[in-house]
């Protein structure tokens, strides 16, 4: 089976289902289970459909929210991100057969491609097209409005600060606050040592408590 | 650098903090809150 009718049988939409319920997701892989990824890993690049389906049930709640971190909303909506992080997915599924494992996390080959096709996105007039919503079969299950735009606001709030950070230190925070890589997999995405990556999450946090205190003082 | 440590991990697992005077934190996990909210009925095909 080509890489390409794999990702036709096998890839879902990327919001459907709830990212919050993800609980699987928001770590790629803790020690615990780093080996089980490495092995579910291997068969998938094996062509394992089983393997492959497993192993982006754990990738996409990441990669959705890593690319909503950095695209934020476009119209208060998260289209943009969601499409750029399905565009991810179907990358690593069609890189999968190219992939060996040389030691490092899997992450780092997944986030490095995120990363480019953040940078694509970020680049590309494609933040102008704004899809329209369609009209929901049932009752919103959602959040309310006022909570929706209290929450709304505080995302922005912070991505305002995050965007003053140091490009390092941002990218830093989000792979490990939101995307929930270890200190490990952050520091093989971002070529740092893990002792590395804590000394610089710290000096990140501090910049951010210091950049919030001064705002609530002005 | 070990505290910071357990508030990032602690916040990448969406599990309480414990800072609740400390406006860094509040503001990553309100970012959190809002990546991963659901979405619904909002039909995605990929950007050609």
């Amino acid at each position: 089976m080509t890489t390409c009718a794999i990702v036709a049988g096998i890839m879902p939409n990327v919001t459907e289902g709830c990212v919050a319920d993800a609980k699987t997701g928001v770590r790629l892989a803790t020690r615990s289970d780093e080996s089980d990824l490495r092995d579910l890993t291997s068969l998938a690049v094996q062509g394992d459909r089983t393997a492959i389906e497993s192993l982006l049930g754990q990738l996409r709640p990441m990669v959705v929210r890593y690319c909503r971190a950095r695209l934020g909303r476009v119209s208060g909506h998260y289209h943009i991100a969601d499409d750029v992080a399905q565009e991810v997915c179907i990358a690593v599924l069609a890189a999968l057969p190219r992939y060996r494992d040389m030691g490092r996390p899997f992450a780092s080959f997944v986030f490095g491609i995120a990363s480019h096709k953040v940078a694509d996105a970020l680049r590309s007039s494609v933040r102008s097209a704004v899809p329209t919503q369609d009209l929901p079969d049932g009752p919103d299950q959602g959040p309310g409005p006022e909570e929706t735009v209290v929450r709304y606001i505080e995302a922005e709030h912070a991505r305002a600060l995050l965007s003053r950070l140091p490009e390092n230190q941002r990218e830093l925070i989000i792979l490990r606050v939101v995307s929930g890589l270890s200190a490990e997999e952050t520091g093989n995405v971002l070529g740092m040592s893990p002792g590395a990556v804590r000394v610089a999450q710290h000096r990140a946090l501090a910049r951010l408590r210091a950049m919030a205190d001064m705002e609530s003082i002005a | 650098m070990l505290r910071t440590d357990a508030i990032i991990d602690a916040l990448s697992r969406r599990e309480p903090v414990g800072e609740h005077g400390d406006p860094a934190v509040s503001l990553l996990r309100a970012l959190t809150d809002d990546v991963d909210q659901w979405l619904s009925s909002v039909s995605i095909t990929p950007s050609t």
